[in-house]
C-alpha cells in the first residue's frame, strides 16, 4: 500500500511529466508554425499588411517537397543558389518523407499549407478544381517562361485554366539486363518507337529469355513453372503498367465521353487478360506477390531474376548508380500504337500564398535544369520544350552516362512523339476510383477472375464514383 | 488548502484530457453531421453520413467483416496463449527473470518495427515461415499475400506481442491467495484440481479485464493494414480503422470518416456493454457472495 507521504511525491511528479509534455508539444507546434507559412489569419493579418507596405520587403516562402536522398540534396541545393541569387527572397524548404498525400491534406485542413510545393497528379487536380491553387494563365504575361513547357506536362481543371505543371517528365519505358540478351543471342528491344515489338513478338522474347533450374524454356518439353530462375520480364500492377498499354490498344478507363466506365470494353480487357496470360499462361513473368517481394528493379535486372522490366525513365539514376549491371534502355511494346504515358507529380503554387509572383519566380527556377542536377543524374526530365527539340539543349542534360544511346530514340523521341498523359491523371474523383478499381485487379492479378470477369464485376462499384474528366488544354 | 492543492495538482491532467480528448471527440461528433471535404465548405447533412454507411456503403460492411473476423480469432488465441505463458513463468524454476524478459521484449519493439519483421517471415519466396515448412516437407503458404490466409497470419503475428497481457495475467496469479491452494492440497486435491478450481475462478477479474482491453485494441487494429498489405489483396485485411483513415487522408472525407469512427465507438461501446452484462455470471471477485 502507498502511504500519503509516497503518493504526494508521485503527485509531484506526475505534474512535473504533464508540464514537460505540455511544454514539448507546445514546442513543436510553434516550430510548426514557424517552418510553414502562415496564411492570412486574422490575428496576424493586420501586422503583415504594415509588413508588406515597407518598401524593402523581405519576403519568405516555404517549399514542401518529397523525394530520396538524392532529391533531398539536389534541391538543397539549388534553394541555396536561389537563396543567394534573390537576395529579398528567402526559401525554406521542408522534406517531407514518408505519407507526403496525408501530409498535404493535414496542412490543407488546418489553413498551413507553404507557398510552393510538390503534388501528387489527383490531389493538383481536385484543389485546382477547387480554386486553390494559382492559376498560371493570369501570369502568362509577367513569366512567358511559364508557356514554355510541353503541351502534355500542363494540368488544366478548365479550358486554358493551367493549375500546375509536373515537376519532371516521367514516362515509362522497358529496362533490360544487355548480358542476358547477348548471351541468349536474342536481338536488343528496339529503341526506335516506329519499330516497337507488337505483342506476339515481344512474348517470344520473353519466353526465349526466362529459365527454369534446369535452363528449360517455358513450352519445352519437361519445363517447371513451379522452379523458374530467370524471367523474361517483370511488370507492377498500377496505372503504370496497365496505362501505357490501354493508350496503345486505343482503350480508356472511361470511354471518349468521360463519363461512362469503359475497362470492360474488348480493347482494355485484352490488355488486362495479355498482362494475366504473361504470368499464368505462358509463365514468363512472376506473379504479383512473388513480384512484390523481389527488390529493386535494378537489383533484379543485375542479379539476373528479371531480363526486363517496365519501370519510368526516374529509374535512370538507380541503373547508372548499380555499376555491376550493364543496362539498355528500349521502347515499350505495342498493341495497337507505339504509345507510353507520362506519370509524374507536378509542382504548385498555392492561392494562399501572399506572395504569388516570388513564389512563381521560384517555380521556374527550382526545375531549371541549369539549376538542379537531377536532369543529367537521370532522375527526371526536363519540362520544356527547347530540352526535346534543339540540338544544344539536348546535350546539355542527356551527354552523360546516365543516358545511353539509345536514350535518343527510346527517351526523347519517344517522350517528344508518343507519350500523353496518365488516363488517370485526367480523370476527377481518381482517389475514390483507384481505391475500388485496385481491388478488383487484384482478382485478375491472382488469377481469381479472368479479366472480363473482374472488369464486368468492377463496373457497378466504379461507375457511381465516375464524375467526368478535365480538359487537355 | 489541501483541496486547493489537489485542484491544481489535477489541473495538467485535466487541461490534458479536455484539450486533447474532450474537444476533439465533440468536434468529430460536429463533422460526422457534415458533407466536409479537405479545402471544401462544410455543409450541415444531419445524418447523412451514417445513412449512407450503414445502408449503401459495401466497403464499410467488408471492413466490419475484416475486422470482426479478426477480432475473433485473435482476442481468444491471445488471450489463451498469454494466459498460458503467464502460467508458466508463475512456476517457480531457474532463470525464470530470463524467461520473463524474453516473453516481454517483443512488446517493447515499436508496433512498427516488428511489423516489418514480420514482413520479412512472411516473404513467400525467402521468408523463415516458408523454410521451416519447406524443410518439414509441408506445402509453403502465401501468407499475408493471399486473400485466404491474410488474416490467419496476422493473427499468428498478433500472438507475438502479447507480453503485456501477460504481465497483467502474471500480476493476477500472484494475487490468487497461498492459502486457497494449500486447502486443496490438504483435501489430497491435484494439480489440475488446484488450477480447475482456484486459479481459473480466481482469475476471472483479470480475464474480463483482459478480454474488454482486447476486444477493444483488436477493433483498432491498424498497423499491420498500413504498413503490411494496403489492406490488400482484395481489401481482405481492410481493417476498419485503415479504411477510417483512408477515408480521411486519401480520399480527404473528413466528414464520412468520423461518422465511420462514431459508428466504430457505438459497435465497441455496445461490445463492452454486452461483456459487462454476461460478466456477472462467471466473474468471481473475492469476498463477493456469488
Amino acid at each position: 500500500m502507498l502511504n500519503l507521504h509516497k503518493q504526494r511525491w508521485l503527485a509531484v511528479l506526475m505534474v512535473f511529466v504533464l508540464v514537460g509534455i505540455t511544454a514539448c508539444s507546445s514546442g513543436n507546434k510553434g516550430g510548426n508554425e514557424a517552418s510553414s507559412s502562415k496564411p492570412p489569419s486574422e490575428a496576424s493579418g493586420s501586422k503583415l499588411v504594415e509588413e508588406s507596405a515597407a518598401p524593402a520587403e523581405h519576403v519568405n516562402l516555404t517549399f514542401m517537397y518529397w523525394g530520396s536522398n538524392d532529391e533531398k540534396k539536389a534541391m538543397e541545393k539549388m534553394i541555396d543558389s536561389f537563396n543567394e541569387s534573390h537576395p529579398n527572397i528567402t526559401v525554406k524548404g521542408e522534406h517531407v518523407p514518408g505519407d507526403y498525400n496525408t501530409k498535404m491534406n493535414t496542412l490543407m485542413a488546418a489553413n498551413q499549407l507553404p507557398d510552393v510545393a510538390y503534388l501528387g497528379d489527383a490531389l493538383t487536380n481536385k484543389w485546382g478544381s477547387e480554386g486553390k491553387l494559382l492559376d498560371f494563365s493570369q501570369y502568362y504575361g509577367d513569366y512567358p517562361e511559364l508557356q514554355n513547357k510541353l503541351k502534355a506536362s500542363y494540368l488544366y481543371t478548365e479550358p486554358g485554366k493551367a493549375v500546375a505543371n509536373f515537376t519532371a517528365l516521367e514516362v515509362m519505358v522497358l529496362y533490360y539486363n544487355k548480358e542476358i540478351f547477348e548471351e541468349a543471342g536474342v536481338p536488343l528491344p528496339p529503341s526506335d518507337p516506329t519499330k516497337a515489338w507488337n505483342w506476339d513478338e515481344f512474348v517470344t522474347v520473353a519466353k526465349q529469355l526466362t529459365k527454369d533450374k534446369n535452363g528449360k524454356h517455358p513450352g519445352e518439353e519437361g519445363f517447371q513453372e513451379k522452379s523458374i530462375d530467370q524471367y523474361g520480364f517483370s511488370f507492377g500492377s498500377d496505372r503504370g503498367t496497365y496505362g501505357p498499354l490501354l493508350e496503345s490498344n486505343g482503350a480508356g478507363i472511361l470511354d471518349e465521353s468521360g463519363t461512362k466506365y469503359a475497362l470492360n470494353s474488348p480493347e482494355s480487357v485484352e490488355v488486362f487478360q495479355k498482362l494475366q496470360d504473361l504470368i499464368y499462361t505462358h509463365h514468363v513473368s512472376p506473379d504479383l506477390i512473388q513480384q512484390q517481394n523481389m527488390p529493386d528493379n535494378h537489383v533484379r535486372l543485375q542479379t539476373r531474376k528479371v531480363a526486363m522490366v517496365l519501370d519510368g525513365t526516374w529509374a535512370l539514376l538507380d541503373l547508372t548508380n548499380n555499376k555491376k549491371l550493364k543496362w539498355g534502355i528500349g521502347v515499350l511494346p505495342k498493341l495497337k500504337e507505339p504509345k507510353t504515358v507520362i506519370l509524374a507529380g507536378t509542382t504548385v503554387v498555392f492561392n494562399s500564398t501572399k506572395h504569388p509572383k516570388e513564389a512563381l519566380e521560384f517555380y521556374l527556377y527550382h526545375n531549371n535544369p541549369e539549376q538542379v542536377d537531377l536532369y543529367k543524374t537521370g532522375l527526371w526530365m526536363p519540362t520544356e520544350d527547347k530540352y526535346y527539340s534543339e540540338e544544344e539543349a539536348i546535350k546539355s542534360w542527356t551527354d552523360n552516362e546516365a543516358h545511353p544511346a539509345e536514350f535518343r530514340q527510346a527517351g526523347i523521341d519517344y517522350t517528344k512523339g508518343y507519350a500523353v498523359k496518365s488516363p488517370s491523371t485526367a480523370i476527377k474523383n481518381w482517389p475514390e476510383i483507384n481505391s475500388k478499381l485496385a481491388p478488383g485487379l487484384d482478382l485478375i492479378w491472382t488469377n481469381k477472375k479472368s479479366a472480363q470477369e473482374a472488369l464486368d464485376e468492377l463496373e457497378s462499384q466504379i461507375q457511381p464514383l465516375v464524375q467526368g474528366v478535365y480538359p487537355n488544354e | 488548502m489541501e483541496r486547493k492543492w489537489g485542484i491544481l495538482l489535477a489541473l495538467p491532467a485535466m487541461i490534458g484530457l479536455v484539450m486533447f480528448t474532450v474537444v476533439p471527440v465533440i468536434a468529430s461528433f460536429f463533422f460526422s453531421i457534415t458533407d466536409w471535404r479537405i479545402g471544401n465548405e462544410m455543409t450541415v447533412i444531419g445524418f447523412d453520413n451514417y445513412k449512407t454507411i450503414l445502408t449503401n456503403d459495401p466497403t464499410f460492411t467488408k471492413s466490419l467483416y475484416v475486422t470482426t473476423y479478426y477480432s475473433l480469432f485473435s482476442v481468444p488465441i491471445c488471450l489463451a496463449i498469454a494466459f498460458m505463458i503467464a502460467f508458466l513463468l508463475n512456476q517457480k524454476v531457474r532463470g525464470l527473470s530470463v524467461f520473463r524478459t524474453i516473453f516481454y521484449l517483443p512488446t517493447i519493439v515499436p508496433s512498427i518495427a516488428s511489423t516489418m519483421l514480420w514482413l520479412w517471415l512472411f516473404n513467400p519466396d525467402f521468408g523463415l515461415l516458408n523454410s521451416i515448412l519447406e524443410s518439414l516437407g509441408l506445402p509453403e503458404s502465401r501468407w499475408i499475400y493471399d486473400e485466404a490466409t491474410a488474416i490467419p497470419s496476422i493473427v499468428l503475428m498478433s500472438t507475438w506481442s502479447v507480453g503485456n497481457t501477460v504481465i497483467i495475467f502474471l500480476a493476477g496469479l500472484q494475487a490468487v491467495p497461498a492459502h486457497l491452494y494449500e486447502a486443496v492440497e490438504v483435501d489430497g486435491g491435484s494439480a489440475w484440481r488446484k488450477f480447475y478450481h482456484i486459479t481459473i475462478p480466481s482469475m476471472t477479474p483479470t480475464i474480463f479485464f483482459n478480454l474488454v482491453m482486447m476486444i477493444i485494441g483488436s477493433f483498432q487494429a491498424f498497423n499491420q493494414a498500413y504498413v503490411m498489405t494496403q489492406g490488400g489483396p482484395n481489401n481482405s485485411t481492410l481493417f476498419y480503422v485503415y479504411y477510417l483513415f483512408r477515408t480521411a487522408f486519401t480520399e480527404t472525407k473528413i466528414g464520412y470518416a468520423s461518422a465511420l469512427a462514431w459508428i466504430l465507438f457505438v459497435i465497441v461501446m455496445t461490445l463492452t456493454f454486452i461483456i459487462f452484462q454476461t460478466s456477472k455470471k462467471w466473474v468471481h471477485y473475492e469476498g463477493s457472495n456469488k
